[in-house]
């Protein structure tokens, strides 16, 4: 692997941060060489300051696409934290449904849900699960279902729906996968009744959310936790002007909003945590 | 030391003794079904990281039924090796796109199935390890959000009684 040099470190933490928001520890010198180092290598180059000026010389190529990816950390799983799915289900789509219905009057109750840092669309998926199993019959429903991510590769493979055994692996139920997923050669792919609600899209949560409308629920869980403080306040912030005025917000179950965001307030049912406008 | 629980599955009683021989000097776990219809008994009521299996069989359970049975039985946790005769690879690449982890042609190469083997510990071994670490992560993160969660609801509560004095 190619050794990353001290004055190598403060140049890419500078360009990660400005392409992704992502603040990278100069400490972690590991870090940038594990993730980085491959695409050096791949590309030609001889060290990082070359890696650099290439992927900045041609900002919409390849270079940097690659390092988007590279960089961004994918870790993710079916119903990560059930906290937020028993959430979903027992009290926010009742609460939500109720208060559309009484305005839709027979017509299709619209719903639109947002994942704002989807990676490879677990959370997605584990979304319109729920609100399969909750509501039964999506015919009643006008739903749109978001999931967007920084990373192409990401989401990519969020589109393509197709699991390998190990992320299939990662919690779901045995009687959940033969439900909603049909084996395909090695791997496993989520049916289109569930996939038909779903639109995946790349988004950068430091750019401006254009053309997405407001939502009804916004999923921005474990993200926020790779930006610095200044642009957690800048995203949440952005993310309190995309919910509707009734919306729900909700974090990761170790994130907080205490000093980010004012727009918010928390409110709790049972063991999880969820933010509504103030 | 080797902890892998192998069944090992086939119709000829002399590669199935080679086999369970080989296997149990190196000290794995090893039993032994005399073709598919047993093959499917066993693991439908028994786990094993490892099912060694000819693939053309008598009796109505060929190689690919037993890895139908071992894919619905566990999923993707159970391995399952095809050995196949000399002509019929064309059968294995179908195995391989069913799920199977790999193929073997006889005669059996000692080394070669011993490296297949390696392989497959050192992958369960990676898998339990990113398992161990999952399950750390989780238990801290519960903790760490109880935490988080009652200070979050706290200062909100305390803010309000603020502003309402104010």
């Amino acid at each position: 692997m190619i050794k990353i040099k001290p004055e190598e470190l403060t140049l890419l933490a500078q360009y990660i941060h400005n392409i992704s928001g992502i603040f990278y520890d100069q400490k972690k010198a590991y870090l940038f060489e594990s993730r980085l180092g491959p695409i050096v290598e791949e590309s030609g180059l001889s060290n990082y300051t070359e890696l650099y000026h290439k992927a900045k010389a041609n900002p919409k190529k390849g270079i940097e696409k690659k390092i988007i990816d590279a960089i961004s950390t994918n870790e993710t799983l079916f119903f990560r934290d059930t906290g937020p799915f028993d959430l979903l289900k027992q009290k926010i789509m009742p609460d939500l449904i109720d208060a559309r219905s009484a305005k839709t009057a027979g017509r299709q109750v619209p719903l639109k849900i947002w994942s704002s840092a989807c990676s490879t669309g677990q959370e997605v998926y584990s979304i319109a699960i729920v609100l399969k199993e909750l509501l039964f019959d999506f015919k009643k429903y006008n739903i749109k279902l978001l999931g967007t991510d920084i990373s192409d590769a990401a989401v990519a493979q969020a589109s393509s729906g197709k699991y390998n055994k190990f992320e299939i692996e990662r919690g779901l139920a045995r009687n959940t996968l033969q439900k909603f997923f049909t084996l395909n050669g090695g791997s496993w792919k989520i049916k289109d009744e569930i996939r038909g609600v779903a639109t995946f899209k790349k988004q950068n949560l430091m750019l401006p959310f254009n053309g997405l409308g407001k939502f009804d629920i916004i999923f921005c869980r474990n993200v926020a936790i790779y930006f610095s403080m200044a642009d957690r306040k800048k995203v949440f912030n952005k993310l309190a002007d995309m919910l509707v005025p009734d919306g729900y917000l909700i974090i990761g179950s170790t994130e907080s909003l205490t000093g980010v965001c004012p727009k918010f307030v928390p409110e709790r049912h049972m063991r999880s945590v969820y933010y509504k406008l103030k | 030391m080797n902890s892998l629980k192998i069944l090992v599955v086939d119709d000829d009683p002399s590669t199935r003794l080679l086999l369970k021989k080989w296997l149990e000097k190196e000290d794995f776990d090893v039993e032994t079904a005399v073709n598919g219809m047993e093959a499917v008994g066993l693991i439908s009521g028994h786990y094993y990281d490892v099912v060694l299996t000819d693939l053309m069989m008598p009796g109505g359970v060929d190689g690919l039924g037993v890895l139908d049975a071992a894919r619905e039985t566990h999923g993707g946790r159970t391995e399952v090796i095809l050995i196949t005769a000399f002509a019929s690879v064309e059968n294995a690449v179908v195995a391989m796109r069913k799920g199977a982890a790999d193929y073997l042609q006889k005669p059996i190469n000692h080394d070669e199935l011993m490296l297949r083997l390696e392989k497959i510990s050192s992958m369960k071994a990676l898998i339990k390890n990113a398992g161990d670490l999952r399950e750390a992560m989780d238990v801290t993160e519960q903790n760490a959000a109880a935490t988080i969660q009652n200070l979050e609801m706290e200062i909100s509560r305390l803010n309000k009684k603020l502003s309402v004095g104010a």
